[in-house]
């Protein structure tokens, strides 16, 4: 948008610079009203802006005692200067955070990495995720190699946000593609049994499973299907491979029946069939409604806090819940926002390469 | 101080809690705990404010946690490493009692008649009074809530608080109008902002409240107490032994504060005890501690790990604290409180 070139000859077309002008009037300002709109709109936004900015920036305060903050009229930042580790790390004891965040950053990691073409072949795949997870709990649970142990109790903050939605998604995308393929198949009293397992968990409120499952089970059933925790994760990845199955099927579907004809007429049998010809397909059509299913499965993690486990929003409840701090609640949930916004951003981000990458929707 | 949304949650509660009942009763919890080699105690889930908080460093603080502190030391002489504190929401705590992953609930928890009887609970003696109040604005000068007559008065919605206010004004031939928000902080809001001349809650978020008020000394706590609950901590029934090892903990914490035995003072006291009471409650003289199967020393202990009744108040609400409240009813009976030990002898 630089130059005006003014010595091109006359019959030349307008050169880029009013070009753009005659853009910009005819979009924004094509009659007087119109332009008054825009401008206000213009002013309209500016203001907030400035207003935000005034806020979260020129009369904060980052740093200092909450009575600093009290005199201030911005934001008052200091409380997540003042609390940002039990935030990230929840309960874990305060001198073995490195910990915590190397496990938290392995994670995030390993997560970088399985989502780098280069690596998307089972065997690798395989290998980091099993590295991956070895290498975080035994950062994270200790009681080897002069690690003090910590149990799971304390774990907490970001960390085990991160952690059970990670937990969920690995065995939920598995759980998920079975209960699609049963769904299908030719037997009846199997597809009807996958069906009602389906619908019935979609039935179900989220609340509901956690409930059962952290509260109701351990009287029935004392000590069945381990800690807190793991049976947590169970109900969560229960819960998101109820919905990802019906997206994986709806892929499924929307192939042309020609597709598993042909296969069947190579000669392939199920399993080959499935995993090199439908499967694939089906994933590629179904990957907007799959990204949207893991953003919204990542924050529902924060339900967990219900059963009294200390995730993120746990921990930013417990940073502001203090006599000095309770009065910087907005500040913290606006921190808890942007964090969370970074995450799902960036897997929205990540979900529109890999539809480039396929040409998926071309 | 229950909201509409966990209502649901009860409602499953109760359901898990009639098929728990109909377990048999644990045997001795006292020999449980031994065996852990920790107490397993009520935290929260996030934060409640003055009486269970975690500090900066992500240690649990307040006065439901001392008392969790002071019931591992009763048992293990310290609490260091013989509590675990687990986070929990309000909704867990019975539930979680009955299926045995916790030992005592020391959760603000009110003395109710159901859960007495039919959610097979039992209550220690009385640890801590929740009085409900009403804060004003000190420009209208009211000196009680009668004063506040036609005025108008904000409280969350759909609480506990909100019902016996209204039934507080009826019966008292106050007249106010109430103005109710869904949450704690918008009608902490509505009045600071002057909406409300007056903000019903109890007494620990009015502290708050002032705290978060431009200048504290324009707000004044009115002294009617419209409601107050009395908390104990809570055990599974049919387990008397590890009751009255809950009762002991909490008497003993009384004596010492009746008796000027402090966290400060202790090993003195020990040294030079000047009554045969304060002798056998430290555990100098023995037969104390052994009567409920604890260590002579075990007064000794919890008030050398986390004080007296009245230590444990100011660091965590008094004082000590952000919220610099008095004891009010939480005071000794000798002081004009309702809490009282059980006798010495």
């Amino acid at each position: 948008m630089s130059e005006v070139s003014g010595d091109l000859p006359l019959d030349a077309p307008a050169g880029r610079g009013s070009a753009v002008y005659d853009d910009l009037k005819s979009r924004f300002f094509p009659t007087p009203l119109s332009g008054l709109a825009t401008l206000a709109g213009l002013a309209l936004a500016g203001w907030i802006l400035w207003h935000a900015l005034q806020w979260a920036l020129f009369d904060a305060v980052f740093t200092g005692p909450p009575e600093a903050c009290r005199e201030a009229a911005g934001a008052c930042w200091a409380v997540i200067h003042a609390r940002w580790r039990l935030m990230f790390f929840g309960l874990y004891p305060h001198e073995e955070h490195w910990r915590s965040a190397l496990a938290c950053l392995l994670f995030l990691g390993v997560i970088g990495a399985s989502c780098m073409p280069r690596l998307w072949q089972a065997g690798r795949l395989a290998v980091l995720w099993i590295a991956g997870f070895a290498g975080f709990l035994l950062l994270m649970r200790g009681g080897v190699l002069g690690l003090s142990y910590v149990p799971q109790e304390k774990w907490g903050g970001l960390t085990l946000s991160i952690f059970i939605f990670v937990a969920t998604v690995l065995i939920g995308m598995p759980l998920a593609v079975a209960l699609a393929l049963l769904r299908r198949a030719s037997l009846p009293l199997v597809a009807r049994l996958a069906g009602l397992l389906i619908d019935g968990i979609r039935s179900l409120p989220l609340i509901t499973i956690l409930f059962a499952l952290a509260v109701v089970l351990p009287i029935l059933a004392p000590g069945a299907l381990g800690s807190k925790l793991t049976r947590v994760i169970l109900g969560m990845a229960l819960f998101f491979a109820a919905y990802q199955a019906e997206i994986i099927r709806s892929g499924i579907q929307s192939l042309p029946a020609g597709q598993e004809e042909a296969a069947k007429a190579l000669g392939l049998h199920y399993w080959r069939r499935m995993a090199k010809v439908i499967l694939p397909q089906a994933f590629r059509r179904a990957l907007p409604p799959t990204i949207s299913q893991l953003a919204i499965i990542f924050m529902e993690v924060a339900m967990v806090m219900i059963v009294g486990i200390f995730d993120f929003l746990a921990s930013g409840n417990a940073a502001y819940g203090s006599g000095e701090w309770n009065f910087a609640n907005v500040e913290v949930y606006v921190f808890i926002a942007l964090v969370y916004f970074v995450f799902v951003f960036s897997l929205s981000r990540y979900g529109a390469y890999l539809e480039r990458r396929m040409r998926v929707g071309k | 101080m229950k909201k509409p949304a966990l209502r649901a949650l009860a409602v499953l509660c109760g359901a898990a809690l009639s098929l728990a009942t109909l377990l048999p009763a644990s045997a001795d919890t006292l020999d449980e705990v031994k065996e852990r080699g920790a107490l397993n105690c009520t935290g929260h889930n996030g934060s409640y404010l003055g009486l269970a908080e975690v500090d900066d460093t992500g240690n649990w603080k307040g006065l439901d946690i001392d008392f969790c502190r002071a019931l591992a030391t009763a048992v293990f002489g310290t609490y260091e490493g013989h509590l675990n504190i687990v986070p929990i929401s309000w909704a867990q705590r019975w539930p979680l009692l009955q299926s045995g992953e916790l030992d005592v609930v020391v959760k603000s928890s009110d003395w109710t008649a159901s859960r007495d009887s039919e959610l097979g609970l039992q209550f220690s003696s009385v640890y801590v009074f929740t009085s409900q109040k009403v804060m004003a604005h000190k420009e209208l000068g009211a000196e009680t809530l009668a004063d506040l007559d036609g005025g108008s008065i904000c409280v969350p919605a759909g609480t506990s608080t909100e019902k016996l206010l209204a039934s507080y004004l009826a019966a008292h031939g106050i007249d106010m109008e109430i103005i109710a928000s869904e949450k704690t902080e918008e009608s902490q809001a509505a009045y600071l902002s002057g909406r409300c001349d007056a903000y019903a809650e109890w007494d620990v978020q009015l502290a708050v409240a002032r705290l978060n008020a431009e200048n504290e000394a324009d707000h004044v706590i009115l002294p009617d107490t419209f409601a107050a609950g009395p908390c104990g901590m809570v055990v599974r029934e049919n387990d008397d032994h590890w009751l009255d090892i809950v009762n002991f903990t909490l008497s003993t914490m009384l004596t010492a504060e009746q008796a000027g035995v402090t966290q400060a003072n202790v090993d003195e006291m020990k040294a030079n005890p000047p009554t045969p009471d304060i002798a056998k409650m430290l555990g100098v003289t023995p037969g104390y501690g052994s009567r409920v199967g604890l260590s002579d020393s075990f007064g000794y202990d919890i008030i050398k790990a986390v004080g007296n009744y009245n230590d444990v108040w100011e660091r965590n609400l008094g004082q000590g604290s952000p919220y610099k409240l008095a004891r009010g009813p939480n005071e000794l009976w000798q002081n004009g409180g309702v809490l009282f030990p059980m006798i010495m002898d």
